[in-house]
């Protein structure tokens, strides 16, 4: 379980440029959850989604990770809790290009110090779920988008984190790779129990989730 | 982290290449170098001690500063029997200098006239080597002088002429001779060749009153690294009115020039490292810069901060060891092959002849050592290399760092 606590952040702080970009953030996100951030650009989504996946630190308030303070954690302890318990999806796939698909799906998991063996298999069984598994041998610059995209979704689940945060993940897919991609996605939450949070103001993620967390000027205006 | 270093390594071939290039060109620059300035003092070294002054020499303890007939090494062939039995040395002579007045009929000129044994010089020194027309001692040459080129031309004589000696004899008694030219030497060195000459001991000892007594001894060692420790074994065995001093303070003048060329040498050295550094950490910084948003996705997915040092660490190891091992044998045969083969340059002793450079050669050293040190060193001054990247890297945080274009 996820739980923020009166979370303010501020980008240019003390300077004429100043932004609130988190204004009192108070959210409860539980276990399982399929929850989209929305709202318009500069609204805070990628910021909180940031928040919350230890990225970036906040200027007040706090939050927890199953009951773990994440903003009192070093940057040490921030990395590894990123490694061992969450799952990140960008927007530019960010794959690593000199890994084989094969390899940048068990990237994770090799970091985690999982045997060869069962690397392998968690391997198939991702890619066969997201329909890559023909693409296995392949360089990340021998795909398509959709195909990158959903390798990169893959690398964030294979590990079985508790949590993926995807931020704007179908940005750069057509309808019907988004599509397809939240299909996948909507799938991976049902059977393997992983909530993934987005944030994104893609018409296919916001008809798919679950719940809906609407911000505006660093607020959440409805939860 | 090896393997993934080892991936980058081939994918970014470019990349890949121009470090192997720079860390090989560095390392055959640098070994080749450090042969050449190794090689120069090992020969300024070995000409020095070659052309006359031993390693080693043995004097009364008053003969060097006051002089003179009375601090004259007596009974010399007693303490020859002991240097005999010391490890380490490999060769030794007694010689018996003086100074006296040499004319020919045309000059006259004040000259060392040294009396030598010409068979046991022949391994102790280049005196012999040296010789430019006619012929070099023998134990029964005689009267027979063989003197520096310079002297010779002083006093205006050639080969077969005649040239009067006036000296003081051992016991301070008058010495009068008649030698004859048989033999020119030159050693390059121009205060040398114009102010002294030799004569066989067996006839110089007649006319000195000097059997078996020396100015003083001197010893070759078998190795040079070496002649400390050999000096230490010999002082032991000497009585308390003699010293055994080393080239280093025979030859102090010849010490402070190496010292002086040492100095400048590795101010040079250092030089070249400053630019090898700056020239493999700037080119790495380059590519750390163009990598910044791939390490902040790695960092942003759980990769550590030490997990990011190996990486580069890794990569920079695999390049280092690959262009180490193919510039290493590369710049060891080119110094094992000159060390042999000496590059000539016509002209260049006379250039240095001041600082005992006696031959046209440019000499190299090859020590596997002296290798094994440069590797390491340029080893070292890679990983260090990786430091500012890697905190360079570290300034940007995660998520910043992933956005980096």
């Amino acid at each position: 379980m996820i739980e923020l606590q009166n979370v303010h952040k501020y980008f240019f702080k003390d300077e004429p440029r100043e932004v609130h970009a988190l204004n009192n953030i108070n959210l409860t996100l539980e276990d399982g959850e399929f929850t989209l951030f929305s709202g318009p650009s500069g609204c805070g989504k990628t910021t909180l989604l940031n928040a919350i996946g230890a990225l970036d630190e906040i200027d007040s308030g706090k939050i927890y990770f199953d009951k773990t303070e994440i903003s009192a954690l070093s940057d040490t302890a921030r990395t590894s809790l990123r490694l061992n318990q969450m799952g990140f999806v960008f927007q530019a796939y960010n794959l690593v290009p000199v890994l084989s698909v094969e390899e940048n799906i068990g990237f994770i998991m090799k970091l985690r110090g999982f045997s060869d063996s069962e690397i392998q298999k968690r391997v198939l069984e991702v890619a066969s779920m997201l329909e890559i598994d023909n693409k296995l041998k392949a360089l990340p610059n021998a795909l398509s988008g959709g195909q990158q995209q959903r390798v990169a979704v893959a690398r964030a689940v294979a590990a079985k984190p508790k949590i993926i945060l995807a931020d704007e993940p179908t940005a750069n897919l057509d309808s019907k790779n988004s599509q397809k991609l939240m299909d996948m996605m909507k799938e991976l939450n049902k059977k393997e129990g992983v909530s993934i949070l987005f944030a994104s103001h893609d018409e296919y993620i916001f008809e798919n989730v679950r719940r809906i967390v609407k911000m505006n000027d660093g607020e959440i205006v409805d939860a | 982290m090896f393997s993934f270093a080892l991936k980058n390594i081939l994918f970014y071939k470019g990349r890949s290449l121009t470090t192997f290039v720079l860390t090989f060109v560095s390392t055959l620059l640098f070994v080749v170098y450090v042969s050449m300035m190794d090689g120069s003092h090992k020969s300024m070294l070995q000409n020095a001690i070659k052309i006359y002054t031993g390693a080693i020499e043995i004097y009364h303890k008053d003969y060097r500063d006051i002089g003179g007939n009375e601090y004259l090494i007596q009974d010399t062939s007693a303490i020859l029997k002991k240097i005999s039995q010391i490890e380490g040395v490999e060769a030794y002579t007694s010689r018996y200098e003086t100074f006296g007045l040499l004319s020919s009929k045309n000059n006259s000129a004040a000259s060392m006239v040294a009396g030598i044994e010409p068979e046991k010089e022949k391994s102790l020194s280049s005196i012999s080597e040296a010789l430019t027309e006619g012929e070099f001692l023998t134990e029964k040459s005689g009267n027979c002088i063989y003197m520096g080129v310079e002297l010779v031309k002083k006093l205006k004589v050639k080969l077969a002429d005649e040239v009067a000696f006036i000296g003081a004899a051992s016991d301070n008694s008058f010495a009068a001779d008649i030698f004859r030219v048989c033999g020119i030497f030159k050693t390059g060195s121009f205060e040398f060749d114009l102010s002294t000459s030799f004569l066989s001991r067996d006839y110089f000892d007649t006319l000195m009153l000097s059997k078996n007594k020396a100015s003083y001894i001197t010893i070759k060692v078998d190795d040079l690294e070496h002649v400390e420790a050999v000096n230490e074994k010999i002082a032991r065995v000497l009585d308390d009115n003699l010293e055994s001093l080393t080239w280093k303070t025979l030859m102090k003048t010849m010490v402070e020039a190496m010292e002086v060329d040492s100095i400048f040498g590795y101010i040079s050295l250092a030089l070249f490292l400053v630019v090898i550094f700056f020239v493999i950490m700037i080119y790495g910084f380059i590519n750390v810069s163009s990598r910044i948003k791939e390490f902040g996705v790695l960092r942003c997915v759980g990769i550590s901060n030490s997990n990011i040092f190996s990486l580069l660490f890794y990569e920079i190891f695999i390049l280092s060891t690959l262009a180490i091992a193919v510039a290493a044998p590369i710049g060891g045969y080119i110094c094992y092959y000159y060390s042999i083969n000496p590059i000539v340059i016509e002209g260049i002793a006379e250039m240095y002849k001041d600082y005992g450079i006696i031959s046209d050669e440019i000499p190299f050293d090859f020590s596997v050592f002296t290798l094994a040190w440069n590797i390491l060193l340029i080893y070292v001054l890679n990983f260090l290399s990786i430091l500012y990247p890697y905190f360079y890297i570290n300034s940007f945080r995660p998520i910043e760092a992933s956005r980096h274009v």
